[in-house]
């Protein structure tokens, strides 16, 4: 694990199955359970995958989103992408090519401390700019 | 005239190894069975024999390297006097052949690797041949040779068909082809082929029935009340495809072929007796029995989960504890003795779709 800023940036095994699973959600649950959690998963050293490490996957996106937060993966190797998208759950994940590229893309985002001193329409998403006619 | 045809499947006559793609075992092996494999109702290898057959050819030979013996499915349609036999050295075989041709009174011959899918007009081929007053001619088209000879039988005294034909390549002059050729060098040819065919680029017609324009369904197929069809598309024989399924973009369903509830398959192809389970996107590739090959990622998978991907047929075991198991980049591969128990297990096909009512979109 390593962090980079605000976000966290995580190894995924090379087998992601059920035991490998639960011993990753193991070690990632604390860190999911901050505010707002910003988290990168680099799958560049995974060789297997099974219906469990998708589980996997979607439950750790789960509880980002939860606490308003991302979860985004990085290095997703063709065969997992295949995977994923014969699954249906490569819509749901941002996908990057590398994991410093996934972290930049956390810090495009406005952080937490932007958006509470900006009104609730211009939460990081340019809204800033617009004009209220009235 | 006298004139027979030899048809060779699995081997590289002229001694190029060039159309043979370099990639992983799966992708070879679907390379070299493309010819033998239905492509919409029926192998390309019957349908090279079919235009042998009526563009007047006597006697048509197939020869099967011993190799690819297990890939060759007996021809849907009975043709006369077309023979099929399986040859240890084709090369040998093929001159053997020419010899017997010239014995039986046939003055010349086609000699064509199977793998080759070309649409031009055989006769003026011949007349071209015979006019040029050489051992061979080959023929080529803008992308170069192909392996499509038209040869004096009694002329092949050569030891092996390589010298014939080498020889000849130095002094015969080449057809040029501007019809439709197909290489059929790998999968991706193959999805070629389908796309051209179902969007009239070529001569090649499925078989069936097209219901609307560019959907074509074939004998016995079922498809749900529910299920999109949007052309254009092809459904085979007995194939099922069940409610809330989307098949688009000249994607190919091969005979025997099950497409579960719910799942979209787009611009591919799904070989004969191939289950896909629910819920799923199919995109962009060749799938056969348990093995996905996508084309857009260049990538081969072996899935062990029979709920995703299965030979039809086959049962789902995996059900039981009602959870997934699939995985890439191992190799489980069912015995056939396995497969032919659960074939018997399999429920008796339902009866055939009923035309008519159906959401199809022409």
């Amino acid at each position: 694990m390593s962090t980079r800023g605000p976000v966290i940036v995580m190894e995924l095994p090379e087998t992601l199955n059920h035991a490998e699973g639960e011993k990753f959600v193991s070690e990632i649950q604390p860190l999911l359970e901050a505010h707002r959690p910003r988290v990168v998963l680099d799958c560049s050293q995974v060789q297997q995958m099974d219906s469990a490490g998708i589980e996997t996957l979607l439950y750790c996106m789960q509880e980002a989103m939860k606490r308003d937060g991302d979860l985004k993966l990085a290095a997703v190797s063709p065969a997992a992408a295949t995977i994923m998208e014969l699954m249906r759950v490569d819509r749901l994940f941002e996908v990057f090519e590398t994991a410093d590229q996934a972290t930049r893309s956390f810090q495009n985002v406005a952080t937490p401390e932007d958006s509470q001193s900006l009104p609730w329409y211009s939460s990081g998403l340019g809204l800033a700019d617009l004009k209220i006619a009235s | 005239m006298g004139l027979g045809a030899i048809v060779v499947i699995g081997a590289e006559f002229d001694g190029s190894r060039s159309s043979l793609p370099l990639g992983t075992e799966l992708e070879y092996s679907l390379a070299a069975s493309l010819p033998c494999i239905d492509v919409m109702g029926r192998s390309v290898t019957e349908r090279t024999v079919e235009r042998f057959v009526r563009a007047g050819v006597e006697v048509v030979s197939v020869l099967v390297a011993a190799e690819m013996a297990h890939a060759v499915q007996p021809f849907s349609s009975l043709l006369e006097n077309v023979t099929v036999q399986v040859v240890t050295d084709t090369g040998a075989a093929v001159i053997q052949k020419c010899k017997d041709f010239s014995r039986g009174g046939i003055e010349h011959a086609f000699i064509v690797s199977a793998s080759v899918y070309a649409e031009p007009d055989l006769l003026d081929l011949f007349y071209f041949h015979r006019e040029s007053r050489q051992t061979a001619t080959r023929a080529l088209d803008s992308e170069g040779p192909l392996n499509l000879w038209v040869v004096n039988c009694a002329k092949a005294h050569y030891s092996n068909l390589v010298d014939l034909l080498a020889q000849a390549e130095g002094s015969a002059a080449s057809y040029f082809i501007r019809d439709y050729v197909n290489r059929l060098s790998q999968p991706k040819a193959l999805r070629q082929l389908v796309s051209d065919s179902l969007r009239g680029r070529c001569a090649l017609r499925p078989s069936g029935v097209e219901l609307k324009p560019g959907i074509w369904v074939d004998e016995g197929a079922e498809i749900h009340r529910k299920a999109r069809i949007v052309a254009p598309a092809y459904v085979g024989r007995d194939s099922k495809v069940n409610e809330d399924t989307l098949i688009t973009r000249c994607s190919n369903i091969e005979r025997n072929c099950c497409v579960d509830y719910g799942t979209v398959i787009e611009d591919s192809s799904l070989l004969a007796n191939t289950h896909v389970g629910i819920w799923l996107d199919v995109s962009h590739a060749v799938i056969s029995g348990n093995k996905l090959l996508s084309l857009e990622r260049n990538v081969t998978l072996e899935i062990s989960d029979r709920s995703i991907l299965r030979a039809a047929g086959s049962v789902r075991e995996d059900v039981k504890d009602n959870t997934l198991d699939f995985s890439y980049g191992t190799r489980e591969a069912i015995s056939d003795l396995e497969q032919q128990e659960e074939l018997q297990n399999e429920p008796p096909t339902p009866r055939t779709w009923q035309f008519g009512a159906n959401p199809i979109q022409g």
